[in-house]
């Protein structure tokens, strides 16, 4: 039951065809994993805070650097030195009072990335690196949950949605490829639009409208200023969810 | 026969910035062999020592992938190749 506060604070949303207050209880209800705060992180958490999605549980190690500070909008100057999960964390809250925000300091491993995701509804990927996504992807493949995966270099970024089962996931399409987690060149802009698509599909997911980046790889070129989608399909040999 | 090559713009500092080109070639292979004789610095960075596509690379024919064997795979005039990296950035 939304109360008068939520409806008119979603009332432009609510609006929406096929939204309705029926999918603003379902975003209340909701609760989404996101896995990094930084240049992904802070536009899809932003999102979704102001969208309201009841219970945000977001998870990163790192503390705040100046260097940080040209994409990862969530966090400040007078941040620089802290946990970037409690930064993150305290301005969620101040956006919105009225969900519930859960930090998480702590290092996505193979040994706590189920416990961290714990009952979240979806995964949403804002790291940094292949390895930890991997790690996601093969998490939400054996929760079947959805796996909203984003990332980016320079003036390029990509997106897609993984539904476990029953789209191809990103073992699928990577086939366990790594690339070396080197620092990376990157303007602000392209992690805020990816981050911004993966936001509105988590949305689209949990209300159930529309249709989801699934067997598709959408690539951003900010340069050429195009978007360039790519047909994937699952991999009957996937060693993450080619028994599904 | 005129395969058109994409490049992601990161090879830009390698091409002149020329990210659309033309080449001829009956396999992804000698389109790639013909990329590499206008600017051969991406020889370097698409393949490995065996001259395998190294795998953080992908190359989709059409908008669709190419792998496995993906230097064998044929294509045909008026095919488009791009040629894709794997990006890990957050």
């Amino acid at each position: 039951m939304l109360t008068e506060k939520e409806l008119q604070r979603y009332d432009r949303q609510i609006m929406l065809y096929g939204f309705g207050e029926e999918g603003q209880e379902k975003l209340k209800k909701a609760k989404v994993f996101i896995a990094g705060s930084g240049g992904l992180g802070s536009p899809i958490a932003i999102y979704l805070a102001a969208a309201g999605v009841g219970t945000i549980r977001i998870a990163d190690h790192d503390e705040v650097e100046l260097s940080n500070l040209n994409r990862q909008v969530l966090h400040w100057e007078e941040d620089i030195g802290g946990g970037k999960a409690d930064s993150a964390s305290s301005k969620l809250k101040k956006m919105n009072m009225d969900i519930r925000v859960e930090s998480i300091a702590r290092t996505i491993t193979g040994a706590n990335a189920a416990r961290l995701v714990g009952d979240s509804d979806l995964i949403v990927d804002a790291m940094d690196n292949l390895p930890t996504r991997y790690l996601l992807n093969k998490t939400a493949v054996e929760k079947r949950i959805p796996f909203i995966h984003g990332a980016v270099y320079g003036f390029e970024g990509r997106a897609m949605t993984v539904i476990p089962g029953k789209s191809a996931c990103l073992n699928c399409i990577y086939h366990g490829a790594t690339a070396p987690s080197e620092k990376f060149p990157v303007i602000g802009t392209t992690p805020a639009v990816i981050g911004c698509i993966q936001a509105i599909e988590a949305i689209k997911y949990i209300v159930g409208i529309g249709e989801l980046l699934t067997d598709r790889l959408l690539n951003f070129d900010a340069l050429g200023m195009k978007f360039t989608e790519f047909k994937v399909k699952r991999d009957p040999a996937c060693e993450h969810c080619g028994k599904l | 026969m005129s395969v058109e090559i994409e490049l992601p713009s990161i090879f830009g500092r390698y091409t002149e910035n020329k990210l659309n080109l033309k080449v001829g070639g009956k396999t992804v292979g000698e389109c790639l062999k013909a990329l590499f004789g206008q600017f051969p610095k991406l020889k370097e960075l698409l393949l490995n020592k065996e001259g395998k596509l190294q795998r953080t690379y992908d190359i989709y024919i059409n908008g669709e992938s190419s792998y496995p064997r993906e230097m064998t795979k044929p294509v045909r005039d008026g095919d488009k190749l791009n040629i894709v990296f794997i990006i890990y950035g957050g």
